[in-house]
């Protein structure tokens, strides 16, 4: 038998480096691992037919990272993706910068070619850390097996925290082949303590609270990061706040809660936004006044004064001018401002203030459908009214992920999972994979477009081999419908490469991977065919074939502010005149 | 605007250069001298105010998650 040269004969006491790398994996609570294996990597690969650690085949490693994205946003654990060097690695970018974007705790494992080859461009060689630098929190190469432990401990410390995000790992194979320790017991190495916001801060926030007239809170990604659900429903609910969500937090309001205005931004709802608009304070926990959130910062919520709480102090004050900065970890934050209002408690409630903000409006504007067309908003609000209470949901990235966020029912803000500070095409369907891996007995469901479906669709392959129950309602209008939309409303028209009316057979296609699906072109067999797809043990696409031409609405142009948010009549109107 | 920080780990300067370009300021002087296992940087940068102030608070994020990773 011929072995590769390099690997060392190891003693009692002794590991190789790929086994480190997977034993640490497993020390450090991960279960499932999501990649795709090459040269470089394959050490590891090796090592993992005799390791417990579950390895997930994707088909492209860019859903590897989609994939592991999706599991770490389920469950708040650290997602773990592996790929070859050169262009595995750099396959993986778009998942790690969508990562870093959502603060979502990831840890990228690379195979790089042998250190004595490093630099002298050698197959599939790429300077991975270099280039993955700006898309993480900390890419870095291990060049000595010596302090393979140290840094893969360092890098799970540095993804979970304080504010997550992506950790890259570069491994040279020579480290992987090599002699090491066998792995360690666990370092008692927490993560230096984050701010904690002082009490004078923590008074002048209760202090504008309570000289209110409209105030109002906003949840964002933070929230779920923090785990700091229920204290910010405590919060809300203490004082009758009317409340909103950016998409990253949709699922932190309690269900049912009337004083939840909706989601805030560009598609947001029209009471969420216009009550921000009016608001005399803001109270931001764990969001960063994104552009889709705010249009022009010099003319958002005008009238606010702004308490912002979040953990990263770079961002307080990053885009619009805070009054109050609040900079420590949520919970601690939320807990702190609920223990010192105790004293006060009742004295203040703004549940008027909160009915006036829901009167702004709570219907959502739709087009009108052609006769027998079906609608992509219709079949979204019979998809929300049918899950279960507990189901999770990915969304691709276009009109149906606005849509979705906008019908949305999530009980918790680890139920709806959506790419949203990055917007990437082809996230819906790895990310569903991820969580389905993470909870195995839960429905869990892929919203996707016709348009980022096909760039993850050999994904199809990875249901079929692990028969992963995912369902997939694919929304296929035959367009790019947001940049279709966009160029209707601000383009004057002209539709340039927006057409996928060459669309390929999805259902056939679904057939070839060996994924049962079905089509569905009429309103009236919409909601059968919805049931039929929930109730499937197995891997589903249900092929929802939609009229081309349907608008997401409400939408606030960009530099617009939420007074100026456009609705069907925008083109209605412009129909009527041509 | 002057900028003094301690890096462990030198490849973070990249970092800095990067973000220096992407909030369209740029240094007028730049200095980093080795000093056991730490970096020592000092900055002359000029820019937007509001550039120069987001700038400093990535690079207090950039420095402490070097610190953290050097652990």
């Amino acid at each position: 038998m011929f072995l590769e040269s390099g690997f060392t004969v190891f003693e009692s006491g002794q590991s190789t480096g790929a086994r480190l790398v997977l034993d640490l994996l497993a020390d450090e609570g991960v279960e499932t691992i999501f990649g795709y294996p090459g040269g470089a990597i394959m050490p590891l690969y090796d090592a993992l037919l005799e390791h417990p650690l579950q390895h997930v085949l994707t088909r492209h490693e860019a859903a590897a990272a989609f994939a592991a994205g999706g599991y770490a946003r389920s469950t708040g654990r650290v997602g773990v993706c592996v790929a070859t060097s050169g262009p595995g690695a750099t396959n993986l970018i778009t998942g790690l910068l969508d990562a870093q974007m959502d603060s979502i705790p990831l840890v990228a494992i690379t195979g790089q070619v042998r250190t004595s080859v490093m630099g002298t461009d050698a197959f599939q060689e790429a300077d991975i850390t270099s280039i993955a630098g700006p898309v993480t929190k900390r890419s870095v190469c291990v060049r000595d097996a010596a302090s393979l432990e140290r840094t893969l401990r360092a890098a799970f410390r540095l993804a979970r925290g304080p504010r997550p995000g992506p950790v890259l790992v570069d491994i040279p194979t020579d480290i992987l082949k090599a002699a090491v320790a066998a792995l360690g017991p666990r370092p008692h190495s927490p993560h230096a303590a984050p701010a904690r916001p002082d009490d004078a801060a923590l008074d002048a926030a209760l202090a504008l609270l309570h000289g209110a007239r409209k105030p109002v809170a906003i949840a964002g990604g933070g929230v779920r990061s923090a785990g700091a659900t229920a204290l910010y429903r405590e919060l809300c609910a203490r004082f009758a706040l009317p409340h909103v969500a950016t998409i990253n937090a949709l699922g932190c309001a309690t269900p049912g809660d009337p004083n939840f205005l909706g989601m805030l931004g560009m598609h947001g709802w029209k009471a969420a936004n216009l009550a921000v608009a009016e608001a005399d304070v803001l109270l931001a926990f764990g969001m960063r006044f994104d552009d889709r959130v705010t249009g022009r910062p010099d003319r958002f919520a005008r009238n606010a004064r702004i308490v912002h709480a979040d953990i990263d102090a770079a961002e307080i004050g990053k885009i619009v001018a805070t009054e109050v900065a609040l900079a420590g970890d949520l919970r601690e934050t939320l807990a702190l401002l609920l223990q010192r209002s105790e004293a006060t408690r009742g004295t203040r409630a703004f549940g008027g203030w909160a009915a006036e903000a829901r009167a702004y409006g709570s219907a959502l504007p739709v087009d009108r459908a052609p006769a027998g067309a079906l609608s992509a908003t219709a079949v979204c609000d019979a998809l929300f009214a049918m899950l279960p209470p507990d189901a999770i949901v990915a969304t691709d990235v276009g009109q149906h992920q606005m849509w979705a966020a906008q019908r949305q029912r999530a009980s918790d803000p680890r139920h709806f999972l959506t790419s949203a500070g990055l917007g990437t095409m082809g996230f819906g369907l790895p990310a569903a994979i991820g969580a389905q891996f993470a909870h195995p007995g839960r429905t869990v469901v892929a919203i996707a477009g016709d348009g980022g479906f096909q760039m993850s669709l050999s994904e199809l392959a990875t249901l079929r081999r692990y028969e992963l129950p995912v369902k997939i309602v694919l929304i296929d209008n035959r367009r790019l419908g947001m940049v279709r939309q966009w160029q209707d409303l601000f383009y004057d028209k002209r539709y340039s490469a927006t057409d996928l009316s060459d669309n390929p057979d999805f259902v056939a296609l679904a057939a070839a991977f060996g994924v049962r699906a079905e089509c569905v072109a009429e309103p009236a067999q919409m909601g059968a065919a919805l049931a039929r797809l929930l109730a499937a043990r197995e891997p589903m696409l249900l092929h929802c074939a939609c009229y081309p031409a349907e608008n997401c609405w409400p939408l606030i142009p960009p530099g617009a502010s939420a007074h100026e948010a456009l609705g069907p009549e925008a083109l209605e109107r412009e129909a009527a005149v041509a | 605007m002057t900028l003094d920080f301690t890096l462990h780990d030198w490849r973070v300067m990249e970092r800095v250069v990067g973000l220096i370009g992407r909030l369209g300021c740029a240094y007028t002087r730049l200095d980093v001298r080795a000093a056991h296992d730490r970096y020592h940087a000092s900055l002359d940068l000029v820019g937007a105010p509001d550039a120069l102030r987001r700038l400093n608070a990535q690079l207090t994020r950039l420095c402490n998650d070097d610190k953290e990773m050097s652990r």
